[in-house]
């Protein structure tokens, strides 16, 4: 990735987050998409201390498939607070919003933005709705979805690495422990390792305990200049770091336990924040676990440890809360899955705990905090971004 | 904050059609790619980013289409971001392309879509799932009603007749005559408009727009990499604002006149941002020509006023005094516009790619006079979401 050098006149401008607002996740809720819009954009509005009116602009993320609705920011225009705003949808995961948004206000067009994603996960059928993410001719008549492309991936991350179904529990019982301290959790459940291991195959390697909750929630961020941020005279997360990638869409061009995607967008935020080494230097992460075996797999795509350790991080409780990195004090997505908003929940967890407001779940001096999306099948594309005090 | 200046080198059609059984999503894209890269004459190795441009998921029969085009589009292992704001997506696209490069991350971007909408036996059955379930969709509102709605308030409103109607379907068939890419050929007098078959009144079907199949893509760059390049056929990217407007279509009727559903208020607001950021003071006189999103002939009557050609309620008569026509004051939609071909979700970037074409002088038959100056819009939702773009060929 080649970044451009600062020209004269046009300095890369600081972006902050400034407000955070979330919904509690859970199962079945009983508000309606826009409602739950509007509970999160209302609470990250008064977190950032503004008015509605004081927002320049809206950048939303969400899945019309699981909405089911065609175009599903129409109905969320009001509660997003866009009305009469400069709006923008992106059908991928929050944490892309977040990315329109900061280079929506890192252009100096904007001063503001505010970011909202959400998935009702229970309007629908989400496994259903991802077999249709396969292309119609060769892959979709094989009836994969998205849990059996995670299982290949995962079953594939096994045999290269070494990684026994006990590592996976282990990732399990330190995510799920974790969001016993999270208010907003959609699991509070700690299982026992016996729970786990008696919980069936859905798909090998993944058992039942392994696949993340179908959760109804909305996540919403209020981002501004450094300009702005500043005149607020409180502790924002500054934006350090931004990077997103794609790679090929066919699983079958590419290699499967390296998350080769992951790899380029880390390397595109490791630089901008100018990280050189991650497990030092970043002091939590929150990432998405969409099973126990990519929590491992992410660990060595970002590079907190060499290729084919990922386990041993987990075995030397390096990754748990107390250890020399945290990943995942929220619980993960785990114990909470709101699926397209899951990514922004992530950066909003980050966010949390570099201002020091992450409650029960805070991790001591959290200076540099690191946050991470995928999206697609067979984890195609991933974000990452870089949170500073 | 005056952002970076930012231009378009490149611009790659391909041609519209109601179906194409030869090639998939992907090699639709893809036509359209290598034609902008060859166009604006770099490498896809020269492209920092893309943004995909691609509507409702439900028209391709695919959810998010976009990931299946990554590779074919030269995304691969780039930054790599899809928008969606139905029928504004493709300006939204231009406008998120504009974002990247001004934020001084990327310098050269790929705005690319694709629209494969033969692959869907009823769109109309698809876009009444834009609405409500509960209240709305069982009453089957879909696109054409809903544009049927505004039609009938502006007629009441403003005196707006079906005949200045039909003047704008009849020109922009016979600016279509003259495009290359067009979907609808033919040339159509006012009688046959008006004599054609009533869809939902008032309009009838040479009122409409098809529903096309095709792709296009554009080529973004800052200021430094096209003087590096030492590129002298440009289109500056001057001015651009979105607008977003309430969901319910009944909450844009209330009487009082503000933000009334006969007057595209979202697009009067979205202009009067980009032309301040153009530093455009009087549109009427300092543009030269422009795309208008505009599927209905109706829905450009109120778009020509919101953007502040004529007063509102005068498009109807600047229409019979032929204002708007390829040799009048303001051509609009020199390219036929959304009336010859529709690909949805490439629609307003082919706005901003016809209007490239242009400032570039190479729009060949269809070359408006003097093109120095040129807005192209976007509409989607109920009305509801609308972009402009304001471009010139001077910096």
């Amino acid at each position: 990735m080649r970044l451009c050098k600062q020209e004269r006149g046009f300095l890369l401008l600081n972006v902050a987050i400034i407000g955070i607002g979330q919904t509690t996740y859970g199962e079945k809720k009983k508000q309606s998409i826009d409602e739950m819009v509007f509970e999160a954009t209302k609470k990250a509005l008064d977190d950032a201390g503004l008015q509605r009116e004081e927002i320049e602009s809206v950048v939303t993320a969400a899945s019309d498939e699981i909405d089911g609705r065609a175009i599903s920011n129409m109905l969320t225009a009001g509660s997003s607070g866009a009305y009469l705003k400069d709006e923008v949808k992106v059908s991928d995961g929050g944490i892309y919003g977040l990315i329109l948004g900061y280079l929506r206000v890192a252009s100096g067009v904007f001063e503001n933005s505010l970011i909202v994603s959400w998935t009702k996960s229970s309007e629908t059928s989400p496994d259903l709705v991802s077999k249709w993410a396969f292309e119609p001719l060769y892959t979709r008549v094989l009836g994969l979805n998205y849990i059996s492309s995670v299982a290949i991936e995962a079953s594939a991350y096994m045999g290269k690495a070494d990684v026994k179904d006990e590592d996976a529990a282990r990732v399990v019982l330190k995510n799920r422990g974790n969001a016993l301290k999270n208010p907003l959790s959609h699991i509070s459940h700690r299982p026992s390792r016996e729970e786990i291991m008696s919980s069936r195959f859905v798909s090998y390697p993944i058992r039942e305990i392994y696949i993340p909750p179908k959760s109804d929630g909305a996540c919403a961020l209020v981002i501004a200049s450094r300009k702005r941020a500043k005149s607020l005279n409180r502790d924002c997360a500054w934006i350090r770091g931004i990077g997103w990638s794609v790679e090929e869409y066919y699983a079958g061009d590419r290699e499967l336990f390296n998350l080769s995607s992951l790899r380029r967008s880390s390397q595109m935020a490791y630089k901008m924040a100018k990280v050189k080494n991650p497990l030092i230097e970043i002091d939590i992460a929150e990432l998405s676990d969409v099973t126990p075996y990519h929590e491992m797999m992410i660990y060595e795509a970002l590079g907190f440890c060499r290729d084919g350790e990922g386990k041993s991080l987990i075995r030397n409780k390096i990754t748990e809360l107390g250890g020399e990195l945290p990943v995942n004090p929220s619980g993960g997505i785990l114990s909470s899955n709101p699926i397209f908003a899951s990514s922004l929940v992530r950066v909003a967890e980050a966010a949390l705990q570099v201002t020091g407001r992450a409650g029960k779940r805070q991790v001591k001096n959290a200076g540099l905090a690191l946050a991470h999306g995928f999206t697609g099948i067979f984890s195609q594309g991933s974000s990452v971004v870089i949170l500073g005090s | 904050m005056k952002p970076r200046n930012i231009g378009i080198i490149g611009v790659g059609q391909t041609e519209y059609t109601t179906k194409r059984d030869d090639a998939t999503l992907t090699e639709i894209a893809r036509e359209a790619t290598v034609l902008a890269l060859e166009d604006g004459k770099i490498e896809i190795k020269d492209i920092d980013a893309v943004v995909f441009s691609l509507a409702l998921d439900s028209l391709e029969g695919m959810e998010s289409g976009e990931k299946w085009c990554a590779g074919a589009v030269g995304g691969y292992r780039k930054p790599f971001i899809r928008v969606h704001t139905g029928g504004t997506t493709g300006g939204s696209a231009v406008h998120a392309g504009f974002f990247h490069i001004a934020s001084g991350l990327f310098d050269c971007i790929l705005v690319v879509g694709a629209e494969k909408m033969g692959e869907t036996p009823d769109a109309q059955n698809v876009l009444n799932r834009i609405f409500d379930p509960i209240y709305e969709r069982t009453v089957a509102i879909n696109a054409v009603n809903m544009c049927s709605f505004q039609a009938v308030r502006h007629m009441k409103k403003y005196g707006t007749s079906e005949y200045q109607m039909a003047l704008v379907a009849v020109r922009s068939r016979k600016n279509a005559l003259k495009n290359p890419y067009a979907h609808i050929r033919g040339e159509i007098t006012v009688e046959d408009v008006l004599n054609s078959r009533m869809i939902c009144y008032p309009i009838k079907l040479y009122d409409c727009c098809p529903r096309s199949t095709g792709g296009c893509a554009i080529v973004m760059a800052s200021e430094r990499f096209i003087r590096k390049l030492n590129k002298k056929n440009v289109a500056w990217i001057k001015g651009i604002a979105g607008c977003t407007n309430s969901y319910f279509i009944g909450d844009r009727m209330d009487g009082s006149g503000i933000n009334d559903y006969a007057d595209a208020e979202g697009l009067f607001l979205a202009a009067k941002g980009a032309y301040q950021m153009a530093e455009i003071k009087n549109p009427g006189k300092e543009i030269d020509f422009a795309e208008i999103y505009a599927p209905f002939t109706s829905t450009e009557l109120a778009a020509v006023e919101a953007l502040g050609f004529c007063e509102r309620g005068e498009s109807g008569i600047y229409n019979e005094k032929g204002i708007f026509n390829m040799d009048g004051r303001i051509p609009i939609n020199p390219s036929g516009g959304v009336l010859t071909a529709n690909p949805i979700s490439v629609t307003a970037l082919v706005r901003v790619a016809e209007s490239t074409i242009q400032l570039m002088e190479r729009a060949g038959e269809r070359q408006v006079k003097r093109a120095r100056t040129a807005v192209a819009t976007g509409e989607g939702g109920s009305l509801q979401f609308y972009t402009v773009t304001v471009l010139s060929n001077r910096i």
